[in-house]
């Protein structure tokens, strides 16, 4: 895990030629790390394991919007010249499938253990301000809680993480309202911003620094330090989406009973891709897998989701049974309640549930909505101090772009 | 605003690996009610078993392995360490499979989880225990700690509502428990007798539940539901009484708001909560209710904290 | 059938009207208007104090005790509604209905009750309409709260779950 060295803002002090970023790679093969970055796969720019600067998205950016993803070309072939895609790193700290215990029947007993955990070392390349607001989230839950996660402990621990500093932004970002981003603060081992010819680097370990140390860098000149400047302030100015976060804690869990919940289920297909692309939603499940004797039992944890009809049965019943209680759950729960269990918001405001729902929910339009800034297909009647205002009905909120929300 | 865990590090389980259980077995099976048994339950390794420690109110996740575990509450006496009893009642997959075990069966166990009853608070005042149904299974252990107590606490009042007569539990022990310094009532939703398919006399707490034939069919208690008697209580001193509750939410939600009509402080108030629980360590997300956590959190809270999302449906 | 006889009735005092919960809230002036047409009457237990389908003109408080209300249904034993206590209201069709019980109460724990004449009861109520408003406020709480226990027990709250 990182150890932040230097000030959260110190200059970047190397540059490193883009071919070299083969050199890091090797380096951390060397090592023994595997390293994990993004690359193209199936329409869509996601992380795996890389051996190779090839196997970056060279030449690729990411179009989105509101239940929308394509992938273009570029017209140079940057290494990082995209935002984010539907993956994020905790499938490799918090895996989606993970054996937790087993129990095996010996002379009519249950002999309980623990299940030997050898995860591969990662080192992950490309790690954005986002993401890095998201590890420490998580971090947070399955770390520094009463109880501890063993198999995010190992992972996390042995983790070795190259940021990446946004050069530019989608519609559908909104790091700067949730004070997350873009640019990169702490918690890398080493953070790059991409410039035409290079990266310039930035140290934010020991471990980050000895593995500087190895690499063919040379000192960064101005024009450099000023071309990665304006790189990471486009990433500022594309940014058009905010969220008012003012109040929001009781905001919403103040409004429990708002029509809004209603006026989005009809909506909402309840689908879990926004909790599976979430960079910080942790909800699990652990089923029991049998072999075909019984006598050998593994317990198995799995993603879950609160948008999952039976994610809340108990005692003959499942207590969110509509699709307007499990929104409210996800919604409240990320950015209201997140705040009561582990003291921040649980949003990072990265934008996937945004870009990845089917129906392109936006859930900063969800808020604004609740706080009475704008009402969409439906009527309601707004009682202000007495003055009744009357019920008005909009266009239907789909075929809508959504008004700027003040800050 | 985070919340007030209490997490001493429990017995049966470790901290840094939460998932590990403790292999157990079910010494005992007690047949309470119908569908209902006992099940004292013994660690096997006899040091683990010897320092379990609990609260009244907590809870174990009892693990079948193959099928999956279930949060029960813990039913006994807290000074005794092992066996460990859990009331429990037949209703889905696991119970059912437990049930046709029985005796003898080897299952795990994790735990002790979530907060407890605040006997501590309770001294000086009086009680009144409020409890529907199974609900009164997490509450035996606070009873057994007031009573081992008893020149700790002011008036100490047990009200007890059940389906029907064949459906209270613990009635042998409500003689001894009133010879201890508790005041019992009891009440049903419906006075009928062998309402059951099958009603089989079997030995609860080593004496047959059920009344002499000819006396069946003759409940000659209190019917109707349990608030009414709660309001019918004269309290003599309703800012220094405290009253903790458990049993199905809708009954808890009356209790409460009949205690607060007659003049109970809304600090002074508990209630046992549930939801669907899955890790009992607050790390699957399964069993908040709004943002508390009820295996962290809870089970046990108090009235104030968790007011404002009483009345929400489908929380 | 009147159960007149055989019942010892005593002079009401204004202070047991005033011990009673549901009346408390009316004033004195109220109370003294009830002090004629109330009285007293101890009931021991096993006492029937009006039969269901009978004619009852009088309107009980249960001051202290335990009276037990059945109905009968046609091929099965008498059921248990309910048992009331200390502050309960009886035999309300007596004042608001026909006078036609539909319960049958046994006093089931020796019981105090502060008995109201209905016929009585209802002229004060025509003729001084404070009093009337009054009292019927009492009489409609104590229904709603019946009605809500009634409820309570309707939605049978400790039913089995179903299996998985």
């Amino acid at each position: 895990m990182p150890e932040v060295e230097q000030p959260s803002d110190s200059h970047p002090t190397a540059f490193l030629p883009t071919a070299d970023l083969q050199i890091l790679i090797d380096r951390l093969m060397d090592d023994g790390f595997q390293v994990v970055g993004p690359t193209v796969d199936q329409g869509a720019i996601v992380y795996d394991e890389i051996r190779s600067i090839q196997e970056l998205p060279r030449g690729w950016t990411d179009l989105q919007e509101a239940g929308k993803y394509r992938l273009k070309r570029r017209d140079d072939d940057a290494c990082f010249g995209f935002v984010v895609g539907p993956h994020s790193w905790k499938r490799f700290l918090f895996p989606p499938m993970a054996q937790v215990a087993s129990a095996d029947r010996v002379d009519a007993a249950w002999v309980m253990r623990t299940p030997t955990d050898d995860p591969p070392r990662y080192a992950f390349l490309g790690v954005r301000a986002c993401e890095l607001a998201a590890i420490d989230v998580q971090d947070k839950v399955f770390l520094r809680g009463p109880y501890v996660d063993p198999i995010y402990k190992k992972r996390r621990e042995a983790a070795f993480i190259i940021a990446v500093n946004c050069t530019q932004a989608a519609p559908t970002c909104f790091c700067t309202s949730m004070k997350t981003g873009p640019r990169c603060k702490s918690g890398f081992d080493l953070a790059l911003t991409e410039i035409r010819d290079g990266f310039l680097l930035e140290i934010g370990s020991q471990a980050g620094r000895t593995l500087a140390d190895r690499l063919p860098t040379s000192p960064a000149t101005q024009p450099q330090l000023e071309a990665a400047e304006a790189a990471r302030h486009r990433a500022v100015e594309q940014i058009t989406k905010t969220l008012d976060t003012t109040d929001i804690r009781n905001l919403l869990l103040g409004n429990l009973e708002h029509p809004r919940w209603n006026e989005v289920a009809k909506r909402c297909l309840s689908c879990t891709n926004c909790t599976m692309v979430c960079p910080t939603c942790f909800c699990s499940s652990v089923v029991e897998v049998a072999d075909l004797t019984g006598d050998h039992v593994e317990r198995q944890r799995q993603w879950d989701s609160c948008f999952n009809s039976d994610f809340s049965y108990m005692n003959g019943g499942v207590v969110r049974n509509d699709i307007s209680s499990r929104y409210r759950q996800w919604l409240t729960h990320k950015l209201a309640s997140w705040h009561d269990q582990f003291g921040s918001s649980g949003c990072v405001g990265c934008g996937r549930c945004i870009t990845w729902c089917p129906v392109g929910i936006d859930l900063t339009e969800e808020v604004a909505a609740i706080r009475g800034k704008k009402f969409a297909s439906i009527s309601l009647v707004q009682l202000d101090g007495g003055n009744q205002q009357a019920p008005t009905r909009s266009a239907d909120s789909s075929g809508e772009a959504p008004p700027p929300c003040s800050a | 605003m985070l919340g007030v865990t209490r997490v001493d590090a429990p017995a049966g389980c470790d901290p840094a690996n939460p998932w590990l259980a403790l292999s157990a077995v079910v010494d005992e099976v007690l047949a309470e009610t119908p569908g209902v048994a006992t099940y004292r339950i013994r660690i096997q390794d006899e040091d683990a078993a010897r320092r379990f420690r609990y609260r009244p109110g907590q809870f174990n996740m009892l693990y079948l392995p193959g099928l999956g575990e279930i949060a029960i509450s813990i039913s006994g006496d807290p000074s005794i360490a092992s066996p460990l009893p859990h009331t429990i009642r037949e209703a889905g997959r696991i119970t059912q499979a437990l049930a046709k075990m029985g005796t003898g069966a080897p299952i795990g166990l994790r735990g002790p989880f979530g907060t407890s009853w605040p006997v501590d608070d309770c001294a000086g005042k009086d009680v009144i225990l409020v409890a529907g149904g199974i609900g009164l299974a997490p509450l035996r252990p606070a009873i057994y700690t007031l009573l081992a107590n008893r020149p700790h606490f002011g008036e100490l009042t047990l009200l007890y509502g059940a389906r029907t007569p064949d459906d209270l539990l613990y009635t042998c022990e409500f003689d001894d428990w009133r010879k201890k310094g508790l005041t019992v009532f009891t009440t049903v939703d419906r006075a009928t007798r062998g309402w059951h398919a099958h009603v089989r006399p079997h030995p609860g707490c080593g004496q047959f539940q059920f009344p002499l034939e000819e006396n069946r069919g003759a409940w000659t208690g209190n019917v109707g539901v349990v608030t009414l008697l709660l309001e019918r209580l004269r309290l003599g001193r309703p800012r220094e009484t405290v009253l903790i509750t458990c049993g199905p939410e809708i009954m808890m939600w009356y209790t409460t708001q009949t205690a607060r009509g007659l003049g109970l402080s809304e600090t002074n108030l508990w209630m046992s909560w549930e939801r669907n629980m899955n890790c009992a360590v607050g790390l699957c997300g399964h069993c908040q209710f709004g943002p508390k956590f009820i295996c962290k959190d809870g089970p046990v809270f108090r009235y104030d904290r968790i007011a404002p999302f009483l009345e929400v449906k489908s929380l | 059938m009147s159960h007149e006889q055989h019942v010892k009735r005593e002079c009401i005092a204004l202070e047991l009207l005033r011990t009673m919960p549901l009346l408390e809230a009316l004033p004195d002036r109220l109370l003294a208007g009830l002090v004629p047409i109330a009285a007293v009457e101890h009931a021991e237990a096993n006492r029937v104090l009006f039969k269901e389908g009978a004619i009852c003109d009088r309107l009980f408080f249960v001051s202290d005790g335990i009276v037990a209300l059945d109905m009968y249904v046609p091929r099965r034993d008498p059921t248990r509604i309910l048992t009331v206590g200390a502050g309960d209201v009886l035999a309300w069709s007596a004042l608001l209905s026909d006078q036609r019980m539909t319960c049958t109460a046994t006093v089931m724990e020796d019981a105090t009750l502060v008995s109201i004449a209905a016929q009585p009861l209802r002229q004060l109520c025509e003729a001084d309409h404070e009093i009337g408003f009054a009292f019927m406020q009492c009489m409609s709480f104590a229904l709603s709260r019946r009605l809500l226990a009634t409820r309570l027990q309707l939605l049978d709250l400790f039913s089995e779950s179903q299996p998985v």
